[in-house]
């Protein structure tokens, strides 16, 4: 216990650290990355000063599928039904048609470079590919948030850049917790019939059905609870799901993203509980980036050149997808070539799928999609805010965009 | 109330659903222990509002919860997953530390001095005295009193009586911040478990050393463990006015993700505290009092955030007590457990009581502050495992009897204290 003690109390300092040293940095140049984070968790891990070692590392993996679950309930509260139905169609399919095109994109090209540059079985390949197609896919909605913002544009495209970092996220986890179910790993007791694929797949999303119905009693219709209560009820519930998730070698993220999306659709308690989770959001984001900061190792040398390859998939595919969606499926009012440049943000949740990837299968280099991953975080971190904020100041005013067509429709 | 304990129940047999599925893992805190943990907070969330609906305190509902789903009763909750979680006390200890010494105001405190050691010094010798003398003369029936010489009879006795004279400062503080209770009653109340801490602490060493060299395992002297005590005792002192000083730079300089900051604070000393043997509690005791009454700066960011978490925090704390309590191990002791918590309760009545009125306490703390004074918890309980792990002829006898007088104290002191708030007019509770 001692142990931990010391890791939680390094890691947390770490953070401290971190945040007296950047946060200046990041009021005044707008920056909203955490990449900082990574580094400082680098350092104190076991591969620079040793501060944290190894097996101190490895003991807070439990907690850290605590923050993988907070994050992915405040994920499943962005999608309240009421307000999604007021989204006009053709948002939605811009933002659908973006985030798929960009996994299948990404996903192929990684399935090809896994199974032919890094000669897994097509099986592994498949499940490397994904998780990594996963991560290509996301966006950080709060940093796309952030910008929108900070610009305040009156163009008609901000919201659609919004969306699509929503659905970017939704289907990013849900691959992901998909591919955890059906390649599902680990044993069950002695006598009990392994679950099919397919079963593994529906008792991860009725683990998240069951939490969220259940937490949605437990709350009641009136669901007023100081914040305090709210609190314990909210951490016990992400518990139990995480729990329960990290106990069946399932994906964390996931169930919570289904019990958050629950949650925020029935009761009264939504404004409170949605309120709550983006309040600790970032504590939970940052201590994420710092855990794999230090969890990080370069892993197998041979497999390192994946990491610049992914980014640079994750930048075609990204570019690819956003120009599809941007051009060929949006209407000509909503036409935005390169939204692709507006979506470049990668955010905690990308950090947690590949720490969750950990977890699952640490026999398939996990250390190598770890790597890939936080190279990404490093390098679009640095580019995302700056390069969504000249793409969201250079879409104008939407009345210059909608006049030439309303004109052409009156010729 | 019904609806949450049906889902209870649901989530308890979806527990027992999936234990097949299960796959074995390995870490500190195992996999099946979070998702137990998760079970356990939201029991005693909804046990803690039932017991308000009741007009208990929230907290014998945790504790409650604790008993059902431990050990002791259903074990849905076994030892080895309290042992996975004791990281989530020492959170709460050193949380609630730091709550107390940052509610600590040197003005009350100059104010009510006079009340609160005289309150201190009489409920402590009652205490004492009517524990040493029932014990001396009912030796006959507690196990661990035979086959003694006269010297050790006496020395075990006073070491018995010593333990038991510790109050609780988490209990108090728990229906403090539960009933927001304001007055002369909670302040002067505080203020004595406060001090009597940190005054017993150094008390039960020195009958501890006595009752040691009587039973013939002395391994070193009353001179040397004192001086040991003293050492650890200022250590902590010391320890706390470092980390009240880091605080105030904080404070000071950042001001800001304090519910973070106040997690690494204690996790952070915990780890120092184990490795130099340092008392967290009095550490962060006296962090958060120097914080409050010394430092240049303006305490109330960091007292918001120790107030954000203390819901969560006794919710996990005594949870995790309840869970921890061995019913079984005294219910063959359950005569001597009443009688030595009725002597107890006669104690801190006629003592209390006495001290407020010598020392010139309103009319309200001379009526109401002993109630304040019955529970027992944390502090009480981790004398009675030195007991235990140091004395090895009598002392797992005696550390039963004692556990066995805490959990009744715990229980029926906490209920006596709300009610004793309420009759002075302190709730201000919505």
């Amino acid at each position: 216990m001692q142990t931990t003690l010391a890791a939680i109390a390094v890691v947390t300092v770490g953070y401290i650290f971190a945040y007296l040293l950047f946060d200046r940095l990041r009021d005044r140049y707008g920056y909203v990355g955490g990449a900082e984070y990574v580094i400082i968790g680098f350092l104190l891990g076991p591969q620079v000063s040793g501060l944290l070692n190894a097996g101190q590392v490895q003991d807070l993996t439990p907690i850290v599928s605590l923050a993988l679950g907070w994050l992915g309930m405040l994920l499943g509260t962005y999608f309240r039904l009421p307000a999604m139905a007021l989204i006009e169609g053709d948002h939605l399919r811009i933002a659908f048609a973006e985030a798929v095109a960009t996994f299948l994109a990404a996903g192929a090209a990684l399935l090809a470079v896994f199974r032919f540059l890094a000669g897994a079985s097509w099986t592994q390949a498949a499940v490397q590919a994904v998780t990594l197609g996963a991560v290509a896919t996301l966006t950080s909605p709060v940093a796309v948030d952030a910008v929108v913002d900070r610009i305040r544009s009156r163009s008609r495209v901000p919201p659609v850049l919004q969306l699509t970092a929503r659905i970017d996220a939704l289907i990013a986890v849900v691959a992901f917790g998909l591919v955890l179910a059906v390649l599902h790993q680990g044993q069950v007791a002695p006598g009990v019939r392994p679950p099919t694929p397919t079963e593994w797949a529906v008792i991860n999303v009725a683990v998240g059905v069951a939490s969220g119905v259940l937490f949605h009693l437990f709350l009641g219709p009136r669901g007023h609870l100081d914040e305090g209560r709210l609190f314990v009820a909210l951490a016990g519930a992400i518990v139990v799901a995480s729990g329960a998730s990290y106990y069946l070698n399932l994906s964390p993220i996931f169930t919570n993203l289904i019990l958050g999306f629950i949650l925020v659709n029935s009761g009264s308690a939504h404004r409170d509980v949605t309120r709550l989770l983006l309040s600790t959001e970032r504590p939970v984001y940052l201590a994420l980036l710092l855990f794999a900061g230090a969890a990080w190792s370069p892993g197998s040398v041979d497999l390192l050149f994946i990491a610049p390859l992914f980014v640079a998939i994750r930048l075609a595919a990204r570019t690819l997808g956003g120009g599809l969606a941007g051009l060929h499926v949006a209407p000509p009012e909503l036409r935005a070539p390169g939204l692709g440049r507006g979506l470049l943000a990668l955010g905690g949740v990308g950090v947690a799928i590949a720490l969750n990837y950990g977890q699952v299968y640490p026999d398939l280099h996990p250390r190598l999609i770890l790597s890939a991953t936080l190279l990404a975080v490093l390098l679009f971190e640095i580019v995302a805010s700056r390069e969504a904020a000249t793409y969201v100041a250079g879409l104008g005013d939407p009345t210059s965009m909608t006049a030439p067509s309303a004109a052409a429709t009156r010729t | 109330m019904i609806r949450r304990l049906v889902v209870l129940a649901l989530l308890v047999g979806g527990a027992v659903l999936l234990e097949p599925l299960r796959v074995p893992t390995e870490g500190v805190i195992a996999p099946r222990s979070l998702f137990l943990f998760g079970i356990l907070l939201l029991t005693a969330d909804t046990f803690g509002a039932l017991a308000h609906d009741l007009g208990f305190p929230r907290l014998v509902g945790y504790l409650v919860s604790g008993l059902a789903l431990g050990p002791s009763a259903m074990e849905i909750v076994p030892p080895g997953v309290l042992q996975d979680l004791s990281m989530m006390k020492q959170l709460a200890v050193g949380t609630i530390a730091l709550l107390a010494g940052a509610e600590l105001r040197l003005t009350d405190l100059r104010q009510r001095y006079r009340p609160i050691l005289w309150i201190l010094v009489c409920q402590g010798v009652a205490v004492l005295v009517l524990l040493t003398v029932g014990i001396l003369l009912f030796r006959g029936w507690v196990p661990f009193m035979q086959d003694l010489t006269p010297w050790a009879v006496v020395c075990v006795a006073l070491l018995f009586a010593t333990a038991l004279t510790v109050n609780s400062p988490m209990v108090t503080l728990a229906l403090l911040t539960e009933t927001r209770a304001e007055g002369p009653v909670a302040k002067t109340t505080l203020g004595v478990v406060l001090v009597a801490d940190v005054v017993v602490v150094l008390l039960f060493t020195a009958t501890f050393s006595l009752a040691q060299a009587s039973l013939g395992g002395a391994t070193e002297g009353a001179l040397p463990m004192l001086v040991r005590l003293l050492r650890e005792v200022l250590g902590s002192i010391v320890a706390g006015g470092v980390i009240g000083g880091l605080l105030t730079l904080y404070l000071r300089f950042v001001r800001r993700e304090m519910v973070l900051f106040a997690v690494v604070v204690v996790f952070a000393t915990a780890a120092v505290a184990q490795a130099l043997h340092f008392e967290l509690l009095l550490s962060l005791l006296v962090a958060g009092f120097l914080v409050e009454n010394v430092a240049p700066v303006r305490a109330e960011p960091l007292v918001h955030a120790l107030h954000l978490m203390a819901v969560p925090v006794f919710v996990v704390f005594f949870a995790m007590a309840g869970a921890e309590l061995r019913v079984q191990a005294f219910v063959a002791l359950w005569p001597l457990v009443l009688g030595a918590a009725l002597l107890r309760f006669l104690g801190v009545y006629g003592g209390a009581r006495a001290g407020a009125a010598w020392g010139g306490a309103e009319p309200v703390v001379r009526r109401f502050a002993w109630t304040g004074l019955v529970s027992q918890a944390g502090v009480a309980l981790g004398l009675a495992t030195i007991v235990a792990d140091r004395l090895p002829r009598i002392g797992v006898a005696m550390q039963t009897l004692i556990v066995g007088v805490i959990a009744f104290n715990e229980t029926v002191g906490s209920v006596v204290f709300r009610r004793g708030l309420e009759l002075a007019g302190e709730i201000r509770e919505r």
